[in-house]
């Protein structure tokens, strides 16, 4: 009974709207692939059928991968979810600290008009939440540890909307913790400057910003139709050719477009790379960095990369010091 | 048509029957007599008059500590002396007395009963939430004498409303003490009071009937309080619905079974506020109801040690929802001490004088509930000595400093001083002690809901979708 509930739980993600993959984003981003292949492609009705619901993708071995990946991470975190910092617990541990500092009252700015507030912080959530996922995501590809874990998402060799979920489950801690510290000192914030007026706009629930960002088709981002925007569009938001080009596995697209929904940041750090027409990329990793769909790898080689990383640096440790260490043990003069 | 009426007369029986079949069953008396050998020509055994004398001494000593005017010091004070410790003479009910479209039927102490007082039922052990490490009656007596020597029961200075002060802290020192440590505590046990021996010689009711009713008492509920809304026993209290008070009919209000005093009136007030999810009023009343049926059926013969752990656990039941209606209340005034800081800092002039009095008259409620649930049979311990130091001996004042103690004379000394803020989450970490330690749920003013509703909306953060 409780596999079953842990099951159908797992399941649920296609039924909320606070969800990626909501059958109603995935719907409207079918729409929006099929219009594109129609309109701007000019393929005909079949075609454009066949490249939308091509099996070669939809039943790879590194989709079905992601199928089971989909399942077992969604078990994983049924079990760990009660131990995960939430961002109730940050905020409030911050809106106490923030009575500790003199430079603000508590509630300096409770009779700022409600909707202002209302949208500055729905904008300020969105924005902050963004701008951490770009940093921790950039972090991510350089830092050698983290990328023992990243990379597990970027072993992805065909990109359908599961593979967001093609992650490896200390990278959900790692995301779930930057969520919590994020959402976190934003609530505390505002809550502490401008008191009970504080809201969230809401469209099904989740704020106006994340659900545009979910009906414009942030689905096609891991998929094989390479919508690209408006060169100008794509230094504001990231397109789906965008994000598809940051999987691709050409050197020149080495380190390029992390951002999720804005391009900004991407821009402002210098990692921007605009998409490029009729450009066939390859999706993956090296030969022998991980495979693509099996699952033991998939889940072990991060460990075993961690560890092969801490040997190395054990051995410059000893290296460095060993001479040190011969000097001193020498008799003094 | 004579069909229909017929219908229609037979339906209204009916209903009737029904209403007084419920009503009977959850209304607190009467009850028979029991007692074997019993003598007189009484034939209910319910009786709690006592209590009810003193729920009325310690309203009128309430109202009565806002009476100074800074020369009325000593005639003030044995007036108020003469509520706590009782009087020889029958003293007028200063509160609650007839107000318009809300008649009180008794006019005098004495015509509910005669010869009580307040001060041999009061909590007497030590009370460290007060300066001076001084008994609980020694700190209640310094209460009153510093009202009657007050303007207006008010001092600016240290940040005292005494009324409040004194009146909250009764409800714990108490009713709430006489209640739970004494009659639902030891005089429950098989050797004291027993049921099959009258209360005292002649008396219409047994030990064990009377101990019961004498805790009830101190609940200060009306005997119909589970016909009541939350809403409804609220307005009784407040002298404003007298339909909903006056159970018999009569057209007054009997104190003696129809009002509703302290206690009762602050569960109501939780389960009427707040999340709107507890309900400590009905919880309460319905163990004591549950409890008193129990004894009656046990028709005079001694309780057997079944139906005294089933006593016991009704008990229990009263003891821990009691707690929380003075923990809920604490918790309550903590978040209006917090908003009254906030209104204080962006006030001005006239405005603020007033701010700041509203200010001292929540921090003297929640200073007196917080002393109050230290006075029950469970010594809080730990969490008693955080709550303590959290609020401290007195607010922070105008200037900054605070009362840290008392000098020899019984002058009050402010030798710390606390910014506005740090005082502001002094009373947030007052709340979440509460809400950990004693598990408030109604959460009157609660000055973390903001954050907590915010992440609800926000939803769980999804760990998974990473790019």
């Amino acid at each position: 009974m409780e596999a079953l509930d842990q099951l159908i739980s797992l399941f649920s993600d296609f039924a909320n709207p606070k969800k990626r993959i909501f059958v109603g984003y995935l719907g409207l981003s079918l729409l929006i692939a099929f219009g594109w292949l129609l309109v701007i492609k000019r393929q005909n009705l079949r075609d454009a059928l066949r490249h939308l619901f091509d099996k070669r993708v939809f039943f790879s071995k590194s989709s079905i991968a992601d199928y089971k990946i989909f399942v077992i991470n969604g078990l994983i975190s049924v079990l760990i979810a009660p131990y995960l910092l939430t961002q109730i617990a940050v905020a409030t541990a911050l809106f106490f600290a923030l009575h500790k500092q003199s430079l603000f009252a508590a509630g300096v700015w409770d009779d700022t008009s409600k909707p202002i507030v209302i949208a500055l912080f729905s904008l300020c959530m969105f924005v902050v939440d963004d701008l951490t996922k770009y940093l921790l995501h950039r972090w991510m590809h350089r830092w050698p540890l983290l990328w023992a874990i990243h990379k597990v998402h970027h072993s992805a060799e065909t990109l359908t909307p599961i593979t967001v979920y093609r992650v490896h489950p200390l990278e959900g801690l790692v995301y779930g913790l930057r969520g919590a510290l994020a959402q976190g000192v934003v609530m505390s914030t505002f809550i502490f400057l401008f008191g009970d007026t504080v809201d969230l706009y809401t469209i099904v629930g989740v704020n106006v910003l994340v659900f545009l960002f979910h009906v414009t088709g942030s689905n096609l981002r891991h998929s094989h139709i390479s919508i690209q925007y408006w060169p100008w569009l794509e230094h504001i938001f990231i397109s789906p050719a965008q994000h598809q080009l940051h999987h691709s596995i050409a050197e020149e697209h080495f380190d390029k477009n992390f951002g999720a929904a804005l391009a900004v940041w991407d821009w402002l750090f210098g990692s921007l790379h605009i998409s490029e027409d009729n450009r066939k990329l390859t999706f993956g990793l090296g030969p022998k960095e991980m495979s693509s769909f099996k699952l033991a790898d998939i889940y072990w080689r991060p460990f075993s990369d961690m560890g092969k990383y801490f040997k190395r640096r054990a051995k410059r440790i000893k290296a460095r010091l060993a001479p040190s260490a011969a000097k001193s043990s020498q008799p003094r003069p | 048509m004579l069909k229909s009426t017929f219908k229609c007369t037979t339906l209204v029986a009916a209903g009737l029957f029904a209403a007084t079949t419920v009503s009977a069953a959850d209304v607190y008396g009467p009850y028979p007599v029991t007692v074997k050998g019993y003598e007189g020509d009484k034939t209910d055994s319910v009786s709690y008059s006592g209590q009810i004398a003193r729920h009325v001494l310690h309203d009128s000593l309430k109202a009565l500590a806002s009476k100074g005017n800074g020369e009325n010091a000593a005639e003030l004070e044995a007036q108020m002396l003469s509520y706590f410790n009782g009087s020889d003479e029958d003293l007028p009910i200063i509160a609650p007395v007839s107000k318009d479209g809300f008649p009180v039927k008794q006019e005098t102490v004495n015509a509910i009963s005669s010869g009580k007082n307040i001060s041999g039922k009061f909590y007497n052990g030590l009370m460290p939430a007060w300066p001076g490490a001084q008994s609980g009656k020694d700190v209640v007596l310094s209460m009153i004498s510093k009202a009657a020597a007050s303007e207006g029961g008010y001092d600016a200075e240290n940040g005292y409303d005494w009324g409040q002060l004194i009146s909250k802290y009764t409800m714990g020192a108490m009713m709430y003490n006489q209640s739970v440590d004494n009659y639902l505590d030891e005089k429950l046990d098989a050797d004291q009071k027993p049921n099959d021996a009258p209360y005292s010689e002649g008396a219409a009711y047994t030990g064990k009937e009377h101990v019961w009713d004498e805790g009830f008492g101190y609940w200060g509920a009306p005997a119909h309080a589970l016909s009541l809304t939350p809403a409804q026993a609220y307005a009784v209290a407040k002298q404003s619905d007298l339909a909903a008070a006056d159970a018999n009919g009569d057209g007054v209000v009997d104190l003696k079974s129809e009002y509703v005093f302290g206690p009762a009136y602050y569960a109501a007030g939780a389960d009427n506020s707040g999340t709107k999810t507890t309900t400590y009023l009905p919880d309460i009343m319905r163990a004591f109801v549950s409890g008193r049926e129990l004894i009656t059926s046990a028709g005079g013969e001694a309780l057997t040690d079944a139906q005294r752990s089933e006593l016991k656990a009704y008990a229990a039941t009263i003891e821990s929802n009691w707690e929380k209606v003075l923990a809920e209340a604490t918790f309550k005034y903590a978040g209006s001490v917090y908003a009254d800081i906030a209104a204080l800092e962006e006030a001005e002039g006239e405005d603020k004088a007033k701010a700041y009095r509203n200010y001292v008259k929540h921090w003297g409620e929640l200073k007196g509930f917080a002393m109050a649930l230290q006075t029950g049979r469970n010594n809080l311990g730990e969490t008693a000595v955080e709550l303590n130091n959290l609020i401290g001996f007195g607010p922070v004042t105008l200037d900054n400093s605070y009362v840290t103690g008392i000098d020899a004379d019984g002058n009050f000394e402010r030798k710390r001083r606390a910014t506005w803020s740090e005082y502001q989450l002094s009373m947030l970490q007052v709340q979440a002690l509460l809400a950990d330690k004693i598990g408030v749920a109604a959460r009157a003013n609660d000055k973390t809901s903001a954050l907590t509703d915010l992440a609800d909306k926000l939803g769980a953060i999804s760990n998974a979708e990473t790019d």
